[in-house]
């Protein structure tokens, strides 16, 4: 799966867990500070992430994630 | 001069001072100085190292000040209680003694019911009114020790009393002489001794009764139990009398002559000081503490008896035979028979080892001993809890869960997969506008919901 593939499902996967639209996000973006995601809010993105992608994620790690491009590249390690 | 700062040191284990947090019992206090007083000019010293030499005991007043804050105890309940106490304090007897009234037939029918269980300690003893008719009920009661009230204070010898000094020393004197010539040791208690005029009264009276101790055997020697009546002793170093607790103790084992183990603390909670009042107390050279069950006692209390205890195990370093488990049973029993117990009063509250904040259960779930004060699952039966809110987060949500579950190490649910049960426990306080905890019955079927596969396997 490229990078792009990658990007559109956690873009996706955001939007759905934080109730925007997927054109208010962009790589940048912090979760906390600029998609507002609060602590459960957090975790549910990691699960999302988990079930969009069929992967088990190291928790401590992925809570280090701090962007969108972030996690685009986190994940992208797990595909590899 | 400028400031030398020192270079940090990195290591490549953390330094958990397990010398004075070995989780499995009270953190212990290392004393590692001698520690100075000033008293009439002079500097005097006490070593910590001496104290603990010492046999530092506690005594308990529960079924006597303890009772004279709550509706009596029935007798079958003193001897439950007593028979608890006896197995908390242990075979070395660190509950050395329990002090009983005598006056109702219920009182002498208890004392007569807990002695006939046949424990060694604590030892039973009694309380009287400075009267000599009262000798009679201790004669009969066959008590060797009684507890005599002789108020200290100008303001009960004056107010009180209706006496003058003079009077109230003659009464006294008398009444201990009365206490010796029918077979019963004397325990004087010093009333208000924190409000009296120690040059003036307190010394001449006790000196009076350290000389005439000399005259009897040693087993009849005086004791003396000082009484903070009001809460107004102070534990810190160079406060002025009466209210000092280490000039006072100092003066009675010093000036007086009057040993170690015929000195006594009684401290009552008016200021918030009483614990650390009678642990003073035994450091400065008292060797009995005078406690109550969870503090019971006249208006604010006495010192708690399991506080007590848990500062022995502090000091000493060890349970010295101790059976912490008893004190929850006592706790469990004290409810049973409709006391109320405040959620957060230390070692037996419902929520002294329970967290809400979120952060806190992060930590717990992390190492319990980030946020437990010591191995209470092992000492007390009660492991350390979170009680969950909206300010428990994820992390508290997950630990409650894994608690609830029994999974340890790597068995251990991440805070991924218990996120449903975080999203319900939220949603209750920002949708549905809670105001109140979550229960852990919500919460156990939260988990039956959102973890069927672990809820069965529990339920298994």
């Amino acid at each position: 799966m490229n990078r792009d593939d990658v990007k559109a499902r956690v873009y996706k996967v955001i939007a759905q867990v934080l109730k925007i639209e997927e054109s208010q996000i962009d790589e940048a973006n912090s979760f906390t500070a600029d998609l507002g995601a609060e602590s459960v809010q957090s975790v549910e993105l990691m699960a999302g992430f988990e079930e969009e992608f069929d992967i088990e994620m190291d928790e401590d790690e992925a809570l280090e994630v701090q962007n969108v491009g972030g996690a685009i590249d986190f994940i992208g390690r797990y595909l590899d | 001069m400028a400031t030398e700062v020192k270079p940090l040191v990195e290591v490549d284990e953390p330094n958990t001072l397990d010398d004075m947090f070995d989780y499995s019992r009270p953190p212990k206090v290392v004393y590692d100085a001698t520690i100075y007083e000033e008293i009439n000019g002079e500097v005097v010293k006490f070593d910590p190292q001496e104290a603990l030499k010492r046999d530092l005991v506690v005594t308990d007043t529960t079924f006597r000040d303890g009772q004279q804050a709550r509706p009596p105890y029935t007798v079958e309940q003193q001897v439950k209680l007593f028979d608890m106490m006896a197995k908390l304090g242990g075979p070395n007897g660190v509950i050395r003694q329990t002090e009983f009234f005598l006056y109702t037939a219920n009182d002498r029918r208890a004392l007569d019911d807990c002695r006939a269980l046949g424990h060694k300690f604590p030892e039973v003893t009694s309380w009287i009114r400075a009267d000599k008719g009262d000798f009679r009920l201790v004669k009969e009661a066959e008590v060797h020790e009684t507890g005599l009230l002789t108020p200290s204070s100008d303001y009960h010898i004056f107010y009180k009393l209706k006496k003058d000094r003079k009077k109230a020393f003659d009464d006294y004197i008398e009444i201990v002489d009365a206490a010796w010539e029918a077979g019963i040791r004397p325990r004087v208690h010093l009333e208000d001794v924190t409000r009296a005029d120690i040059d003036g009264f307190v010394k001449p009276y006790v000196g009076e009764l350290v000389r005439r101790s000399e005259q009897v055997a040693p087993d009849m020697h005086v004791k003396i139990r000082l009484c903070d009546t009001m809460g107004f002793g102070v534990p810190s170093p160079g406060v002025a009398l009466p209210r000092s607790i280490p000039k006072l103790v100092h003066t009675m084992t010093h000036e007086l002559g009057l040993p170690h183990e015929c000195l006594e603390w009684h401290g009552h909670n008016d200021f918030h000081k009483v614990h650390i009042n009678g642990a003073t107390a035994w450091m400065y050279g008292c060797n009995a503490v005078n406690t109550t069950l969870f503090g019971f006692g006249e208006r604010t209390g006495n010192p708690p008896l399991e506080g007590a205890l848990i500062e022995y195990i502090s000091l000493h370093g060890d349970l010295c035979g101790i059976d912490t488990m008893m004190i929850q049973e006592m706790a469990d029993y004290m409810r049973s028979i409709g006391v109320d117990i405040a959620p957060n009063y230390p070692f037996i509250g419902r929520d002294f080892n329970t967290t809400r904040a979120g952060i806190h259960a992060g930590g717990l779930r992390s190492d319990e001993r980030i946020y437990n004060i010591f191995d209470t699952t092992t000492l007390f039966g009660r492991p350390p809890r979170v009680s969950i809110t909206d300010k428990s987060g994820v992390d508290g949500v997950a630990l409650w869960v894994n608690n609830f579950l029994g999974l340890e190490g790597d068995d251990k649910l991440s805070k991924i997969k218990v996120h449903k049960v975080a999203r319900w426990v939220m949603d209750q306080y920002e949708v549905h506008s809670r105001m109140s905890a979550i229960t852990d019955d919500e919460l156990a079927e939260q988990v039956k919901i959102n973890l069927p596969d672990y809820y069965a396997r529990k339920a298994g």
